[in-house]
């Protein structure tokens, strides 16, 4: 029991707790009207898109795998939002079309994964390019605005006290959670990351999960840019430029393994709380843009060292 | 038994593409002459010496940076903070350099911005092969971190005062060819004889094909990646040094999607990212068709919304670099 | 192997731990700590002897163009005595980032906020919100949506600003009877004010230079190599060129080193804007005659004087004038401040200006 209760305290969940409660507590120091509702709630806003993403981004990576080209599935979709609106098309079916196209890209780059044995850093590094260049060709770089207000409430507006795209968030967490919990899904997720063949060998059919996960990628990516769209009124081809990394990070530093296997959706919620907190923070207080880009890099490296010494307090028995 | 029937039935034009796509300098050659010559029809112009000159140097120090990152991915690692890493040892050079700033002698400078670039790739490579950091997780860390600390050695101001010196590094040339030129040549026969002639490239193969066997036969895997992170450090510093005093100014903004390139030219090239598989003859011609392809379709006379596909263009040749490789793959295995 | 079970059964046991740590620190935080930032002031409006805070956000941080507008902010505020300048922007351009810094200070209730907006929709909500709280907005160096702002600070028409660069062309390559190619170096082919110059640059060619034959509009997208790249192209593709305009303080110097290294400088002509600094070398050589821009330090202190007359209400809509202290009258056309006239930098009076 005792060495239950031990393995549980030393989890990389639990310290980023820690962490986040240190971090709240410094800014409470610092500058307290950071910390009030109001301001968090606002803020907040500027994160959702993210934290949408980095939902199938836990999963994805949990089988050992990465998705690089959701930042450019999002500029994709958001030209295919503002073109069709921009042509006269209705709203409801401008975003169905572009959560179909983000679909699509999510499934080509399951497909290619499962297809070609290529390992998908590689897959989604071509494909990241060739979505955003499909984007930027496309729109020739020209931005769609004008949107009308019933469509930008979607992500200006509030839903019982809290942002639209917060409880589309929600719901999705909720969804996924229920989805894994002793569930084969979950499990089969895990059992991938461990070890991919044993699993394959074991009866499930990996291929089928994989493309699922990154079909579901593709769709979070679309989502998170209608969402966007409606939040800034702007429909452009480098919408979500630099979300991969954002996500990645997040991910990561929520204590979610790039080797696979390892991590829980919690964690990496609380990883994007953590990058959310700190980009804004760092903002706030310092008014000085280029420190965020400091900050967050060494974060996430730290976070990952961190967490190699975590694994070895915890013995290699897994 | 089965081999050799198929081999006799397989239809030659088959046989040849699938030579060309493994042997992939070859086939890229072929490529480029293809695409030389159909612009050439389009616009001769192409051709003149000028500007097969400036095609050149501008590969250069995309060259100079593939032959690092290719020995990156042949030992199983990737690094994508290239971009980053120049911009800053842009920043920092220029800073050293100028004459309202650091004011140092150019041929300090020059050792010292090629020193930070191997520190920088000192700790990539200790991070990932001591730390024990995935390669991804700590370039992409990189990328971003040294971005930042561009921004603050720039101070929000341009360095616009190079002196001389530093401008001859980019701007001169040694017997009609240009400097950089020269070193990207000096580059490519170091990196040959590391290849072919040192245990230390025959080891980088090792580990990079099989790490399990490499760990058993008692290679120093871990000095050999921070070798090949280090390297590629010096040799983005080369570049900076070749590359940027072309301009005057010294801006923030250099090399913002440097890596996609070089990585693109690399695996293009034939370089395999699981590891173990890479040759330079390929990189090289990787090099060349990238670098063209944008010059290519201005000479064809696309309009201005043409250069809005380029990166289109890249993710599709990775793409289908990708794909012709698993095509080849299934081709030997029937 | 850890049981997915068992994985999930600590995310609920760590949700509730951050639960309440969090709801304590929220609860001890603000209570806590006394000292508050001075940036974080509690409401707008009412200045007394309080400073006024006004946030001043370029296009892209670290731009010297900005810097140097920066640099006469920092003298407005040091003249006035009664302000507080903040200056922050993206240090990538993005608009998205403008947008949210917007809504970080309207969140803490600052006096005025001042922006040179990349993409005048994308920021235009944020803005309003701001006005909404009471907020005095300004936009300056590049308009916003009218009903977004108070007031947009300008440092001179478009209109001058283009007739400049192409009165200037014509005299450099020598005179309106001179047939000539000429073509534009622009930033990104979406640069809202790029793309106004340009309009007024064509209207202004067909109207007065008949001789004058604008050939190609291209970007550089913020990338110098790119600009030089693009001027040795168009170079080569068209041959008999005369002249090209370096529309961004990026595309000028590297349309101006291609044409230096091509070796035709006082053959094919340079102008555009940028900053003095940055072309100094290429006046000093012949390579470019001229260059143009406007005062950018007065820029950033006129802004700072109309952000501050707008907080105190020395200055209400229907002024036609207004008093910008050592800067001397400034005209109001509506509901544009202006700042004056463009400058022209040339090898006479470069050395007399460092930014």
């Amino acid at each position: 029991m005792k060495q239950r209760i031990l393995n549980m305290i030393w989890q990389p969940e639990t310290f980023l707790i820690v962490l986040l409660g240190i971090l709240f507590a410094a800014m409470g120091r610092l500058d307290a009207s950071f910390l009030q509702w109001e301001v968090q709630r606002a803020l907040s806003s500027h994160v959702w898109e993210l934290a949408i993403i980095a939902i199938p981004m836990t999963l994805i990576i949990l089988t050992a795998g990465i998705d690089l080209s959701v930042g450019s599935v999002m500029g994709l979709s958001a030209i295919t939002t503002g073109m069709l609106f921009q042509k006269g098309l209705p709203l409801p079916l401008a975003c169905s079309a572009s959560l179909l196209v983000g679909i699509f890209c999510g499934f080509l780059n399951g497909w290619f994964i499962t297809r070609m044995k290529v390992h998908p850093l590689i897959i989604t590094l071509a494909t990241m390019a060739a979505y955003r260049g499909m984007a930027e060709g496309i729109s020739h770089a020209k931005p769609v605005s004008g949107f009308p207000d019933s469509f930008t409430w979607l992500g200006q507006g509030d839903w019982f006290g809290l942002p639209v795209a917060a409880w589309v968030f929600a719901v999705m967490v909720g969804l996924v959670l229920w989805m894994m919990h002793g569930r084969a899904f979950g499990v089969g997720i895990y059992a991938i990351g461990h070890n991919e063949t044993a699993t394959r060998f074991s009866g499930l059919r990996v291929d089928r999960y994989l493309v699922a996960l990154y079909t579901f990628s593709g769709f979070a990516s679309a989502l998170a840019a209608v969402l966007f769209v409606a939040r800034r009124n702007t429909a452009k081809a480098d919408a979500g430029m630099g979300m991969e990394l954002g996500v990645i990070t997040a991910v990561v530093i929520g204590g979610v393994s790039i080797f696979g296997g390892r991590g829980t959706l919690i964690g990496a919620c609380l990883g994007v709380l953590l990058i959310h907190e700190t980009r804004e923070f760092v903002s706030w207080h310092w008014n000085r843009d280029e420190l965020n880009l400091l900050a967050l890099g060494i974060l996430l490296i730290l976070s990952v060292v961190f967490q190699k010494l975590l694994r070895h307090k915890q013995g290699s028995a897994l | 038994m089965t081999d050799t029937t198929t081999a006799n039935t397989t239809p030659p034009l088959k046989r040849a593409l699938i030579f060309l796509l493994s042997h992939r300098a070859a086939g890229l050659f072929l490529f480029i002459l293809l695409l030389l010559g159909i612009v050439s029809v389009v616009n001769p112009a192409f051709l003149e010496v000028q500007n097969l000159k400036d095609i050149a140097v501008q590969a250069a120090p995309v060259c100079i940076i593939s032959c690092g990152l290719m020995l990156v991915l042949v030992s199983g690692e990737i690094d994508i903070s290239v971009g980053s890493m120049m911009g800053l040892l842009a920043a920092c050079m220029g800073a050293m350099v100028s004459e309202s700033r650091g004011h140092l002698p150019p041929g300090t400078a020059i050792v010292l911005t090629l020193g930070i670039g191997v520190v920088i790739g000192l700790l990539n490579g200790w991070l990932v092969a001591y730390a024990g950091v995935p390669s991804i997780i700590v370039t992409l860390g990189m990328l971003t971190a040294l971005r930042g600390v561009t921004e603050i050695v720039m101070g929000g101001s341009w360095i616009t005062d190079l002196p001389d010196g530093i401008r001859f590094l980019g701007t001169g040339a040694f017997m009609g060819v240009p400097i950089s030129l020269w070193t990207a040549l000096g580059v490519i026969l170091i990196s040959l004889w590391l290849i072919h002639r040192t245990a230390i490239g025959r080891r980088i193969y090792a580990i990079g094909s099989n790490p399990h066997a490499a760990y058993l036969a008692g290679l120093p895997i871990r000095p050999l990646k921070l070798f090949v992170f280090a390297w590629t450090g010096l040799l983005t510093g080369v570049a900076t040094l070749v590359s940027v005093p072309q301009l005057s100014v010294v801006d923030s903004g250099i090399g913002v999607g440097l890596e996609l390139l070089v990585v693109t030219c690399v695996v293009v090239g034939g370089t395999a990212v699981s590891g173990g598989l890479g040759n330079l003859s390929g990189v090289l011609c990787g090099v060349i068709l990238m670098t063209m392809i944008s010059t290519v379709l201005i000479f064809m006379k696309l309009g201005e919304n043409a250069t809005y596909w380029s990166r289109a263009i890249q993710g599709l040749f990775i793409l289908g670099a990708i794909i012709a490789d698993h095509w080849i793959s299934r081709q030997r295995k029937s | 192997m850890k049981l997915s079970r068992q994985n999930i059964s600590k995310g609920w046991i760590t949700t509730a731990f951050t639960a309440v740590l969090a709801l304590l620190f929220t609860a001890c935080g603000p209570g806590a700590s006394n000292n508050e930032s001075s940036e974080a002031s509690a409401s707008s409006g009412d200045n007394g002897s309080k400073k006024i805070t006004i946030c001043l956000i370029p296009k892209k941080k670290g731009l010297p163009y900005f810097t140097s507008c920066a640099a006469g902010a920092e003298l407005a505020a040091a003249d006035l005595g009664n302000v507080e300048l903040i200056y922050d922007g993206p240090t990538d351009g993005s608009p998205e980032k403008q947008a949210s810094m917007i809504e970080q200070y309207t969140l803490k209730g600052v006096d005025v906020i001042a922006v040179s907006p990349n993409d005048p929709d994308v920021v235009a909500p944020a803005m309003r919100k701001a006005r909404e709280k009471g907020i005095k907005v300004l936009s300056w160096d590049a308009d916003a949506v009218q009903d977004a702002r108070d007031y947009f600070v300008n440092q001179a028409t478009a209109q001058a600003i283009a007739h400049g660069m192409v009165d200037t062309m014509v005299s450099d390559i020598g005179g309106p009877e001179v047939k000539a190619e000429v073509a534009i170096v622009t930033a990104y082919l979406t640069a809202a004010n790029q793309n106004v110059w340009i309009d007024h640059m064509k209207t202004h060619i067909a109207d007065t230079y008949p001789n004058l034959n604008l050939v190609a509009i291209k970007p550089s997208d913020e990338d110098q190599k790119l600009a030089f790249k693009v001027t040795q192209d168009l170079m080569k593709a068209y041959p008999d060129i005369k002249g090209f305009f370096g529309i961004s303080s990026v595309s000028f110097p590297g349309a101006a080193e291609a044409v230096k290294q091509s070796g035709k400088s006082g053959e094919v002509m340079v102008t555009g804007l940028a900053t003095p600094n940055s072309m100094k070398s290429y006046v000093k050589d012949g390579t470019v005659k001229s260059v143009v821009l406007w005062n950018t330090s007065e820029l950033g202190y006129l802004t700072v004087m109309v952000g501050e007359a707008l907080a105190t209400g020395k200055l209400s809509s229907g002024d036609t004038t207004f008093d910008a202290g050592k800067l001397g009258e400034k005209k109001i056309a509506g509901d544009h401040v202006l700042l004056g006239d463009i400058l022209v930098f040339n090898q006479g009076n470069i050395d007399q200006y460092d930014f």
